[in-house]
């Protein structure tokens, strides 16, 4: 056990010392946060602002939609980011409308024109038909805030023809408002999504970062054959433990010293980059369940890139053999959007279940979903069962693997390894 | 109590036999060498006394004891292929290698310095390692594989790559080291050195031992039939009838004289007809070195061995695999 931990130390220290500590320790939040705050403004901007026209000979109509638009509803007021604010110019038809208004769509001064052709016939139900041309850089969301505005416009013109009197057709289309109250318990579930879903690339990124940091160092060791020197006084198994635990140490620290950080300053930056929304809401058992399987994703991966470091010569065999490292881990990201959209789904509480993805999606299912406690802890117990297999088979790839030099070992020779002694 | 006991060992790779019925013994205070060929099993020998690999059968045994990994704490090991870590710091490194063999990082410190300071090499302590040179980083190693003071001392060809000044530095120091009582076994190729200091040998081939036990043993139980003779002038009298091979060199002829009862006669007949034709400058008389009794015994073997590998054609004109 002494060894281990002077193993562990001399890994700890030597890598916490290192300039790429600092730069990975610095760069890679600063990468995620403009990756986060970055779309999050950029959508911000391109909601704030848009300018339509909207051409139709019933001027009427043209000065209710250009009303309903622009009218503020009060109860969003506290989210201004995320009412876009619409100017709209209302035009009548001539001849040449569609090529002056094309001109002006490829000059950028209009998002799009809406283009009101009266009904065709003229009984009371005809609604007149709706053209909406937008230009290709405009926001999706903007087609359908004028269905919306349009809606609620032909609605009211309709209820005021039955002889409805004004007030009341206002009164009776006031848009409901559903207010989030948050309970001490339930941050609010969509900060608390962004929350998670960036803990689970730093989760993905940490694991894939230092599980290859166990297998460079292994292979580093190899070529400057320090191998001999350590084995002639301890095992292999303390070799490679201490090797795990070291690097996964430094991992643990780099994590820590980022969670801090964002606890401690993570709220007033997102206010000051104007992204004011996004706020950490992270309930206390969902940073502990990261810990957990963050430890027990490292383990796994880092045990397996133990044997992927010995059975190879150089980085790059080991380029050849990472895939076994970074598919599985890949797969998470196929399935992340549909572990987000239903984390208690079928396909969700099954992929969990399975301890290569595991750490990942069953930290989503806890974090976001209501997995029953079973699952968790038969997530834990199969994940760890395998992670003692992994490291009982690593361990034997190890011993032997350490000592090979040259060509890299097939298949069947690496069978024969697990039977040496 | 002998300090290593090797008995009947045996050692198999997945298609090659690297150690076969090897038995020998160290004594403690003896410089002990173990010669062979390239690839001959030495470092799988060395490998088995320190438990990197275990033998298939046969024991080893250490300070008189089966071996058990306690030892290890006694034993130095410099391997054949050096390896430091390259980034780290060289103090850092010998305190961390010395905490290993179960030092203290004080006392690790403590004579880390000492010994950088009698292999003339303090102004690498602050250094890098791979900052240094060659030369430096393997006294470096030298001495990572002697701070914890080990009773027995094991080193695969410790003076390779070394300048002369630094080569007998490292002898003078193995020297001293034998003189406090360690046992030191180390493996090389150069005769010249095993010849210098080594009590006894042990020289494999092929995995077997052909030849093992003290070194005057082993120079005794060969007759003094080698006559080296520096000279100028006519060289005709190598003519000589007792001479049965010889080696031509610059100014100098080595001389193996055909076995007969009466060697020294021989060779006092030689030196009187060599003085007759020519200016001699130097004559001696002695048992075959180390070098031509290891080539003689390789050369022994390797028809043998060779012979068993070969593929032989019956009388039929079948081929048959040996």
């Amino acid at each position: 056990m002494h060894n281990v931990w002077l193993i562990a130390r001399r890994e700890y220290l030597e890598r916490i010392r290192t300039r790429g500590f600092i730069v990975t320790t610095v760069l890679i939040p600063l990468i995620m946060a403009g990756f986060i705050f970055g779309s999050a403004f950029a959508g911000s901007k391109s909601k704030s602002d848009a300018h339509i026209a909207v051409v139709s000979s019933d001027m009427q109509l043209v000065l209710d939609l250009q009303a309903q638009l622009q009218q503020e509803r009060p109860s969003r007021a506290t989210q201004p980011a995320k009412r876009p604010h619409i100017t709209v110019d209302a035009m009548n038809p001539g001849p040449d409308t569609r090529t002056i208004l094309g001109q002006e769509l490829d000059a950028g001064d209009l998002d799009g024109y809406l283009w009101i052709a009266p009904a065709p016939a003229a009984t009371p139900d005809a609604r007149p038909s709706f053209a909406f041309t937008p230009q290709s850089s405009a926001q999706d969301s903007l087609k359908s805030t004028l269905a919306d505005a349009l809606g609620t416009v032909l609605m009211r013109e309709r209820l005021t023809h039955r002889g409805i009197v004004a007030a009341d057709a206002d009164t009776m289309l006031q848009p409901i408002d559903i207010e989030t109250v948050h309970s001490p318990k339930h941050v609010d579930p969509d900060s608390a999504g962004v929350s998670i879903t960036v803990l689970f690339f730093l989760m993905y990124f940490v694991i894939m970062l230092y599980g290859m940091n166990v297998a460079r160092s292994i292979i580093e060791e190899k070529t400057s054959r320090i191998f001999e020197v350590m084995l002639a006084t301890i095992r292999p198994e303390e070799m490679m433990a201490g090797k795990i635990l070291g690097v996964g140490s430094v991992g643990l620290t780099q994590v820590g010293i980022w969670l801090v950080a964002v606890l401690l300053y993570g709220s007033s930056f997102a206010a000051r980059v104007g992204a004011g929304n996004i706020h950490i809401g992270l309930r206390p058992a969902q940073i502990v369940y990261f810990f957990i399987y963050f430890l027990l994703g490292y383990l796994f991966y880092s045990s397996i890139a133990a044997a992927l470091g010995a059975m190879t010569n150089s980085e790059q065999e080991l380029q050849q053999l990472n895939m076994f490292l970074v598919l599985p881990l890949a797969f998470c990201f196929v399935v992340l959007h549909s572990v987000l959209t239903s984390p208690d789904g079928n396909l969700a509480r099954v992929l969990a279940l399975i301890p290569p993805f595991t750490p990942l999606l069953m930290y989503l299912r806890v974090s976001l979903g209501h997995p029953a406690a079973w699952e968790v802890a038969l997530s834990m117990l199969l994940t760890s069962a395998s992670i003692v297999a992994i490291i009982w088979v690593t361990s034997r790839i190890y011993r032997v693997g350490v000592l090979m030099y040259g060509k890299r070992p097939n298949l069947p020779e690496i069978l024969r390894w697990l039977k040496y002694s | 109590m002998p300090i290593v006991e090797l008995q009947h060992v045996r050692k198999v790779y997945d298609t090659k036999v690297a150690v076969e019925d090897l038995s020998f013994t160290i004594e403690p205070g003896t410089m002990f060498g173990l010669l062979g060929p390239n690839g001959s099993g030495k470092t799988s020998s060395i490998r088995m006394m320190i438990g990197i690999t275990v033998p298939d059968s046969g024991t080893v045994s250490l300070f008189g004891q089966p071996f058990t990994r306690t030892a290890l704490a006694r034993v130095g090991y410099l391997p054949e292929e050096r390896g430091l870590y390259k980034k780290m710091n060289v103090m850092d490194q010998l305190v961390f290698l010395g905490q290993l063999h179960g030092l203290s990082a004080s006392v690790a410190s403590k004579r880390a310095h000492l010994w950088c300071e009698k292999l003339a090499i303090t102004e690498a302590i602050s250094k890098k390692t791979e900052d240094l040179s060659k030369g430096m980083q393997q006294k470096i190693q030298f001495i990572s594989t002697l701070l914890h003071d080990p009773d027995l001392i094991l080193m695969d060809e410790p003076f390779s790559g070394l300048d002369p000044v630094n080569a007998v530095l490292l002898m003078d120091t193995l020297l001293d080291l034998r003189k406090q009582g360690k046992a030191i076994l180390f493996s090389t190729h150069r005769m010249d050195q095993v010849e210098k200091l080594c009590d006894s040998i042990a020289l494999i081939h092929r995995g077997h031992l052909v030849l093992s036990g003290s070194m005057r043993q082993i120079k005794s139980s060969y007759p003094r039939n080698r006559v080296v003779i520096h000279f100028e002038g006519d060289e005709g009298f190598l003519r000589h009838p007792s001479v049965e091979s010889l080696k031509r060199y610059n100014g100098t002829a080595e001389i193996k004289l055909r076995p007969s009862a009466t060697l020294a006669d021989d060779a006092q007949s030689l030196l009187a007809q060599a003085i007759a034709h020519a200016r001699v400058t130097r004559f001696e008389v002695m048992a075959p070195t180390l070098e031509e009794i290891f080539i003689e015994k390789v050369q022994q073997e390797s028809p043998a061995a060779n012979g068993r590998e070969t593929t032989r054609v019956a009388p039929a004109g079948v081929l048959i695999d040996a």
